[in-house]
């Protein structure tokens, strides 16, 4: 016999139980990553907001950031090939960095989604005000406050009343935004050019670059599934593939778009950086007003199906949070019957809601509201994006699986990152985004100190995963040693 | 929806790589549970990169786990579908259970364990021999016993291999056959009115291990089709009465 350490007992039951283990099919966990990406509305909007850095770099700009999310995806899929977690990013860093690297991805995360929620309901309420208006109905502050609060409830009561309800819904209202989206687009693609074409400014690497972090943007939200680690079927096999796809998808889409984009306004002086709302814009030039409230009625649904994923990435980073002892005890706790992180649902969509309704109510113009959320949810992610990176190969250090592809995957993205974060910083530099995330950050680190204090075992042993159980080994070990 | 299979068409001319896996396979049962993923490398002499990515291939299908650690690997429960269940024989004294309970009625009484995730008759009735042994372990879904183990397992579609149908009665979509597991995880009994043979239906009960629960067994009763739909309550309560005092002699 070898000589080998006694095993550990297994445990009986899972640190996460309480969820509905392993009953999601792999469709259902795509669809939830594809959401939180949105790529219906990054289509529409993001293109215009690269271009404004990219100017004739705007394509290659969102190719550039398609292989970084691809990067993203491999060092994401170095954790969940081998573990299932449900706290998402986490969840995975803990098991590579330290806990205080943990609690920050922890909070980032929450900062991220919770953030990402918000501006999904905003955008949403956005598209469905224009909706509203282009079909003769009334123009007033009451149809957002509304739609907020009618969409945000629902979601919360779809995230409720079980994870399979709500990804069958994400599903199919993400498979309608995209289609009419590519209808849209395909025929906005086909049209003839209004005039003779302008020449354009050469793409230079410059430009390029900058247009990098805008079209990074686009791609937040695509590592959802990781959430879902445990309530997904084949979860080592369903997950990497959903966060790499969902990246690929979303990519291929972007580019798709920004490509139309770019050539339907390659004969208007100052092209597509220049648009304010260029898909509508594009439709009247073709002659097909009509398409404008098909385009807003798609939109508004990507931003439900993203408001819905992300309520449930959200409520699951809280309850990982909650189970490893470092947020309130309550929140980890689940619906006997729905298999759903209650408690955190309950509490975290009334406060979205009634939050988002209020500084709405109160007179703030929806573009600018959107913009800022967005800003800020891109911040957290970042973050979170960049500590997972670093982690991937230190936790394959730990278990003695490193391979050099892990290294290099890092050793690319990570400066990538880093430089990503300060031009993020450097662009909202003077803005309240600084403001909110520094404020932000000290609570995350006050909070970290308090459970440091508290706690200190808690926080020490940081990262609980849906970890093999007893009944899940053939011939059970655990009782045998 | 049965087992989502890869839309890649297989062309059976990786022999290496399904003789590594497999050797990985037997090496984690012979060195046993916690070898790591280097030692297993070192053992068969497989270049680092492939041997993980063997494993994490094992261990996406499920064929192997890994242990809370994340370094160690051990045999899944989906490993003991390669070997074919050992029919043990239950004891005399859950033998005289059953016995007794086929003294109290005129339909045939069977006894099946779940133990390897399949249906194995371990006692059949002699005087109602029941349908093929094979028949009842590649098709849970049709019949009552096959039903209880499938309700039992979140995984389920994964031991559904093909809905055939068998008879005008044989469910034959999934989302039919998913109502009706879940009105057996429900209700704690499973039903099947001529799915099988038109003119027989069965009626099955879990035998529960009385500690943890998990389960163990399951007790059928089989008779005419047109009974076994009514509610037959006397009968379900000798049933389960029986699946109860069998529950510590088999667990």
């Amino acid at each position: 016999m070898r000589d080998r350490p006694v095993l550990p007992r297994l445990r009986e039951r899972s640190p996460v139980h309480g969820l509905r283990r392993r009953g999601l099919a792999p469709l259902e966990v795509f669809a939830q990553s594809v959401s939180g990406a949105a790529p219906s509305a990054a289509m529409a909007a993001t293109p215009a907001i690269v271009a404004a850095s990219a100017g004739g770099g705007t394509v290659w700009s969102f190719v550039v950031a398609t292989g970084l999310a691809l990067l993203i995806a491999s060092c994401v899929a170095r954790f969940t090939r081998r573990m299932a977690a449900t706290g998402g990013l986490y969840s995975l860093t803990a098991k590579g960095l330290n806990p205080g690297a943990a609690f920050a991805s922890g909070a980032a995360l929450l900062v991220g989604y919770g953030m990402l929620a918000a501006a999904a309901l905003t955008g949403g309420a956005t598209y469905l005000q224009a909706l509203v208006a282009r079909l003769g109905g009334p123009v007033s502050v009451l149809v957002p406050v509304c739609a907020v609060v009618v969409v945000g409830l629902a979601a919360g009561a779809l995230a409720l009343r079980g994870v399979r309800l709500s990804a069958r819904v994400v599903l199919l209202v993400e498979l309608v935004s995209i289609t009419l989206m590519l209808a849209i687009f395909g025929l906005l693609l086909a049209a003839p050019p209004a005039g003779p074409e302008l020449p354009q400014p050469a793409p230079g690497l410059g430009g390029i670059v900058a247009g990098v972090l805008p079209a990074l943007a686009a791609f937040i939200g695509f590592e959802i599934a990781t959430a879902l680690g445990s309530e997904a079927r084949r979860p080592f096999r369903t997950v990497p593939r959903a966060v790499t796809w969902t990246a690929a998808v979303s990519g291929l889409l972007c580019v798709f778009a920004a490509q139309t984009q770019v050539v339907g306004f390659a004969s208007v002086p100052g092209g597509l950086a220049a648009q304010d709302a260029p898909v509508p814009t594009l439709a009247a030039a073709g002659g097909w007003p009509w398409l404008s409230p098909l385009l807003d009625l798609g939109l508004t649904m990507s931003f439900f199906a993203c408001a819905l994923a992300t309520t449930n990435a959200l409520a699951r980073v809280l309850f990982s949070l909650a189970r490893d002892g470092v947020a309130p005890r309550a929140f980890g706790r689940t619906h006997p019957r729905f298999a759903t992180p209650h408690v955190a649902i309950a509490v975290v969509v009334p406060v979205l809601v009634v939050g988002l309704a209020a500084t709405i109510a109160a007179g703030t113009a929806l573009g600018p509201l959107l913009v800022f959320l967005l800003t800020v949810a891109t911040g957290g992610f970042l973050v979170a994006y960049l500590l997972v990176c670093l982690a991937a190969p230190v936790f394959l250090r730990r278990i003695g699986e490193l391979t050099w592809t892990a290294v290099a995957a890092t050793a690319v993205i990570v400066p990538i990152l880093v430089a990503a974060l300060v031009a993020y910083v450097l662009a909202s530099g003077g803005t309240p985004v600084v403001v909110v995330l520094a404020a932000l950050a000290a609570a995350a680190v006050a909070w970290f100190v308090w459970a440091r204090l508290r706690r200190p075992a808690e926080v020490a042993a940081i990262g609980v995963y849906d970890e093999t159980v007893a009944a899940d080994v053939l011939g059970d070990p655990g009782r045998a040693a | 929806m049965t087992t989502p299979r890869d839309p890649l068409p297989l062309s059976g001319r990786q022999p290496r790589a399904v003789r590594s896996a497999l050797a990985v396979l037997e090496e984690v049962v012979a060195a046993g549970p916690g070898i790591t993923a280097k030692e297993i490398s070192a053992a068969l002499k497989m270049p680092q990169a492939t041997t993980y990515r063997l494993l994490n291939l094992l261990v996406g299908e499920e064929y192997l786990v890994r242990l809370p650690d994340l370094k160690g690997f051990a045999l899944g429960r989906r490993a003991a579908r390669l070997a074919v269940p050992v029919t043990t024989t239950p004891p005399t004294a859950a033998r005289a259970v059953v016995d007794h309970l086929r003294g109290l009625v005129r339909w045939g009484v069977h006894l099946a364990s779940f133990g390897a995730g399949q249906v194995t008759l371990v006692d059949p009735d002699p005087d109602h021999p029941p349908s093929d042994a094979a028949l009842l372990a590649r098709y849970p879904q049709v019949s009552a016993l096959g039903r209880l183990l499938l309700a039992d397992q979140p995984e389920w579609r994964a031991l559904v291999r093909e809905l055939r149908v068998f008879t005008e009665h044989t469910v034959s979509s999934t989302s039919e056959l998913a109502a009706r597991i879940d009105e057996v995880a429900h209700d704690g009994i499973a039903r099947q009115c001529g799915e099988l043979r038109a003119d027989r239906g069965c009626v099955a009960v879990p035998v529960r291990a009385p500690g943890d629960g998990r389960l163990v067994a399951g007790l059928a009763l089989s008779g005419p089709a047109n009974r076994v739909a009514d509610p037959n309550t006397e009968l379900v309560a000798l049933l389960r009465e029986h699946a109860d005092r069998l529950a510590p002699l088999l667990a």
